[in-house]
């Protein structure tokens, strides 16, 4: 890699319509970046398409949280009801899967809850306190009426003037180096 | 628009001639059985006709629902049931209103309608306390008023929720999307209301000992996952060569799909919850109707209800709801339609579960009875029953859709659901 700063985190450039920011993320992705994002006040149909983003992982940490929620729920009520204290209420066998499946079912998707909201969490690297893209000005109109492309510099494409340029060649309006 | 509909259309008549001569000759049969005194046959005529009230029934509610919802992704596919519940009157008055009406079917189907029948435990039904005590609802008078009023209630909502639509394609105006909204608005408790006691009068009362809170929700939950199955079967069928040909897209087909999962949830929920609660209070009053659904009186054994009901937890909830979990399941066309059938024939094992098993009097039994068994020939006449009504549903379906646009082309949000997106 040439000339990589540490101390920089990315190039930022900002876009005034959502066509112009929609038609530049075409761009950055059929140019390969790994590492890089877009910033809009609200959501802009088929951008996930243009940025190249896949399907969310989140669904299958839900059921993997739900999965495990309906195993603990068959042990929990096997080990209290069947194994630690064997206890026959009204008649019904020490466990069986009838009686007890509210419990199953309510810790199947208190479970599943639990690995949607954790597993969004994890994937989104929250709690994050701080993010070099705070200290930028142009950065708090993207929540207003300005749109924004940051390339990143751990993209193995990074490379400081020509990642400037190219965004440039997008149509962006302004260009800034963010630093750490 | 292409002119593939005219095409699928001009079939309509083939599809009722050949529904109604499968309509003669399963109810040929329930003549015949009268002869003997055997009541199966007349139950396929219920069977048959039921499966597809429900279906239809689901579709109602589904149109009403999703107008007073202004549901964007609607209107193309609300089209199609609007020409689908057409035939919900028809289907009432060949199938459940005969046979309430005619006696002899009403006296061998319903047996509390039969004073004189001999109940297991040797008593006539006429000296029967529990009957007594429910006769100020399960009386002949009321029974067969009720009856009447299904046919009539279930006519002028079907006629009024396509007359206003319809007549949008000529005069153009948003006020008809407005009426619609009230007449859903007042159409879905109504609707609710009537269901509920359609699936007592036509189900429950079958076994008039028994009765549950819950079977008119289980018979809605029920009629919309029929309804959803049939609109994924329809719609793969239309646009493939029909009047939805470029217009259905993946987003409607996921729509779909998550109503499928929502509502299998929904009906495992609450057949779960009327088995559970049953199971729980283990009041005998209560415990019978699933202990004939599980054991042969006379063995002791399982019976084969009791693989039907295995099969209606893993075939009909397990399979269709692992499968719908997948976002392309439920998004590729053929996977969703496979789904679909599923649960398209878990719908008649269901029904078969709920209509079928019945106390047959039988002297030298230990209990003074015997169930009748899930596997008989009478499977095929209630399969041809089910295909006989089926095809007159398509008939008419397909004789409807010659009447209005086969897409509301001036429904207000028209626009909106041909370019609808997840």
């Amino acid at each position: 890699m040439n000339e990589r700063n540490e101390s920089i985190h990315g190039v930022a450039c900002t876009f005034r319509k959502p066509a112009d920011v929609y038609h530049a993320a075409e761009k950055v992705r059929d140019a390969g970046w790994k590492y890089w994002d877009v910033h809009s006040a609200y959501p802009i149909h088929g951008l996930d398409k243009a940025m190249g983003l896949p399907r969310s992982k989140i669904p299958r940490l839900t059921l993997l949280g739900g999965v495990t929620g309906f195993i603990a729920g068959c042990l929990l009520t096997w080990y209290m009801n069947s194994f630690d204290y064997p206890l026959i209420v009204g008649g019904k066998p020490l466990w069986s899967p009838i009686f007890p499946f509210p419990i199953m079912y309510e810790c199947t998707i208190l479970f599943a809850a639990f690995g949607t909201f954790f597993g969004q969490f994890i994937l989104n690297r929250l709690p994050q306190h701080h993010h070099p893209l705070f200290d930028l000005p142009q950065f708090a109109r993207t929540s207003d009426d300005s749109f924004m492309i940051v390339l990143e510099a751990r993209d193995s494409q990074f490379h400081l003037d020509e990642s400037r340029n190219f965004l440039l060649s997008l149509g962006g309006q302004e260009i800034t180096v963010i630093r750490d | 628009m292409s002119a593939s509909p005219s095409r699928l259309s001009s079939h309509w008549t083939t599809f009722v001639a050949v529904g109604f001569v499968a309509l003669v000759a399963v109810w040929s049969f329930a003549f015949l059985g009268l002869g003997e005194h055997d009541h199966r046959p007349a139950l396929s005529v219920l069977v048959g006709s039921l499966f597809w009230v429900s279906t239809l029934m689901g579709m109602l509610m589904l149109i009403m629902i999703t107008r007073v919802f202004d549901a964007g992704w609607a209107p193309i596919i609300r089209r199609s049931w609007e020409f689908m519940i057409s035939a919900l009157p028809v289907v009432l008055l060949l199938g459940v209103a005969p046979l309430a009406f005619i006696p002899e079917f009403r006296h061998i189907l319903w047996e509390w309608t039969d004073a004189s029948h001999i109940l297991p435990s040797g008593h006539e039904v006429g000296h029967d306390p529990i009957l007594r005590a429910k006769s100020w609802f399960l009386n002949e008078n009321f029974f067969l008023i009720r009856i009447a009023a299904y046919v009539l209630f279930f006519g002028v909502i079907t006629w009024a929720l396509r007359h206003w639509s319809f007549k949008q394609d000529k005069e153009r105006t948003a006020q008809h999307t407005h009426t619609l909204h009230a007449v859903s608005a007042v159409g879905i408790p109504a609707s609710a209301v009537m269901l509920t006691l359609l699936a007592f009068d036509c189900l429950m009362a079958l076994s008039y000992h028994w009765f549950s809170t819950m079977y008119g929700v289980w018979f809605f939950s029920l009629s919309i996952r029929l309804a959803l199955a049939a609109t994924v079967i329809f719609t793969y069928r239309l646009s493939n060569g029909g009047w939805l040909d470029g217009l259905l897209n993946q987003a409607h087909r996921h729509v779909l799909g998550c109503l499928m999962l929502a509502f299998t949830v929904f009906w495992a929920y609450i057949s779960f919850s009327q088995y559970f609660i049953i199971y729980n209070a283990n009041i005998p009053e209560e415990t019978f109707w699933y202990n004939m659904r599980e054991f042969n009186p006379v063995t002791g054994l399982k019976s084969d209800w009791w693989g039907v009901s295995m099969y209606l937890i893993f075939g009909f909830f397990f399979l269709p709801f692992l499968l719908l979990l997948f976002y392309r399941a439920k998004i590729v066309a053929r996977r969703l339609l496979t789904i679909a059938w599923i649960i398209f024939v878990g719908g008649i094992m269901d029904l078969w579960f709920n209509a079928v098993p019945r106390q047959i009097v039988d002297k030298t039994a230990p209990e003074g009875f015997t169930v009748s068994p899930f596997i008989s020939g009478y499977l095929a006449l209630d399969l041809l029953a089910i295909a006989g009504f089926g095809c007159l549903v398509i008939g008419l379906f397909l004789r409807a859709s010659t009447q209005a646009e086969t897409i509301p082309v001036h429904d207000p949000r028209i626009l909106e659901s041909i370019n609808y997106h997840e």
